[in-house]
């Protein structure tokens, strides 16, 4: 068949492992639905890297041998920020995300406005709530039922704290948040080494489905897609790689969720 | 960055190191002996850490060239048959069940080389070029260990699609 892209094993490697670019993605994808071989080795690849994650996870949550703590810890304890610097942290961010904000709104109305609004949005909200030691969030995973029920009620659409705990993630809570004239949500998780995630939620009922993009801002990274109505945007401070298998792992489990009209 | 963020920054790496080393020895008290010498050699040459280093992959340089250099001596010793590799399963968790001891022996059963890339990319999510760095090889060394290794691995263990469905079913019921 003329015309027809052929995918190499190089290339179908690097797709699972979110090493190709943005075009490159989208050919590999558009190729992918017409090469049901490739689909499964692909999705086998996945599976293998997902089946690694889940097998080792325990050995991130057991407890660091004495010998080894002692050896690093030997000078000095570990380091918390004073609240005067929190603050200052927090201000910062909150202008970095303003700023921000206004050039990503400012590129949407102009050409390069391909990407929904909804990521700015998901990316001020990770900035601007990343940083807080006392209030990341609204309602703690103590309360994790009530937590999902309340921001179901609030977004009209059915939402739920994905499991990362595999991952070496685990969840800290979440929150209500405004964007443009409609309720979003994010949920928070946060890592053994302190480093923080955030998964970002919104109706978005006009658009379609679309597979995972990937997208920057500072030294912050995201994988975003839309899935049955809903809006997801997966945002930290991670490489590409460890971010596609959270967001892999995020999209298979909320993949049975009731379609998003509601 | 001062030495003591320095130290935070090794300190905060251990679990992640001492994941890839369970993982690539597929022994705890082999891995954890590795991990110390790791830390010691990183600690002895702090000095050495370009600020703007990553941590981890500076990390994981360093016990790379650890294990190669463990590898090589054992090569010229007869091999060593740890109490761990006589009894039972080690320290694998009850939860992933039969199919848990299944992918530690397959992954011993992949060249040192192979098991390394694949761990360090689907494992610990390093970058191609962060993998390449680690292990002082080319990128295109390391695409074509990763592809062999993972054939083989999924060889290994007869991976096949109902596996897979069966593994996607379990997770969505949790």
């Amino acid at each position: 068949m003329s015309g027809e892209r052929r995918i190499s094993e190089a290339e179908l490697h690097a797709f699972v492992d979110g090493e190709l670019l943005g075009t490159e993605v989208a050919e590999v994808e558009a190729a992918l639905a017409t090469a049901p071989e490739d689909l499964r080795v692909a999705r086998a690849i996945a599976n293998l890297n997902d089946r690694l994650t889940q097998h080792y996870a325990h050995v991130l949550q057991e407890p660091v041998p004495v010998g080894m703590a002692a050896l690093a810890a030997r000078a000095g304890r570990r380091r918390r920020w004073a609240p005067a610097q929190v603050r200052a942290v927090s201000i910062a961010a909150l202008l970095l995300a303003a700023a921000a904000g206004y050039a990503a709104g400012a590129l949407g109305r102009g050409e390069g406005g391909r990407q929904p609004a909804f990521v700015a949005s998901a990316f001020s909200a990770h900035q601007v709530f990343v940083p807080e030691v006392r209030h990341p969030v609204e309602v703690g995973a103590a309360e994790e039922k009530h937590l999902v029920q309340w921001l179901t009620r609030r977004l009209g659409t059915e939402v739920r704290a994905p499991e990362l705990n595999a991952h070496g993630w685990k969840l800290v809570g979440g929150r209500l948040l405004p964007d443009r004239d409609q309720a979003a949500a994010q949920f928070m998780y946060e890592d053994a080494t302190g480093r923080r995630l955030t998964l970002y939620v919104r109706k978005e009922a006009g658009l379609t489905d679309a597979a995972f993009r990937f997208a920057e801002r500072g030294d912050c990274a995201a994988f975003y897609w839309i899935d049955r109505s809903r809006a997801y945007a997966l945002a930290g401070r991670l490489d590409r790689t460890e971010l596609m298998q959270l967001a892999s792992s995020i999209h298979a489990q909320l993949g049975g969720l009731n379609p998003g009209q509601g | 960055m001062r030495v003591t963020s320095r130290r935070d920054a090794v300190a905060a790496e251990i679990p992640r190191l001492r994941r890839y080393a369970r993982a690539l020895l597929g022994d705890s008290s082999e891995a954890d002996d590795l991990i110390q010498d790791t830390l010691e050699r990183a600690l002895a040459r702090l000095g050495q850490w370009r600020d703007g280093d990553n941590p981890r992959k500076w990390l994981f340089s360093i016990l790379h060239n650890l294990h190669v250099d463990g590898l090589r001596r054992r090569s010229r010793r007869p091999p060593h048959v740890g109490l761990d590799s006589l009894g039972p399963e080690q320290s694998a968790p009850a939860a992933d069940g039969a199919s848990g001891g299944d992918l530690d022996r397959a992954l011993q059963l992949l060249t040192a080389d192979q098991r390394e890339v694949v761990l360090l990319v689907g494992l610990e999510g390093l970058s191609y070029a962060e993998t390449a760095e680690v292990l002082s090889i080319p990128i295109g060394t390391v695409m074509s260990r990763l592809a062999r290794g993972r054939d083989r691995l999924r060889t290994l263990l007869a991976y096949d699609l109902e596996k897979e469905a069966e593994h996607a079913g379990l997770r969505r019921v949790k």
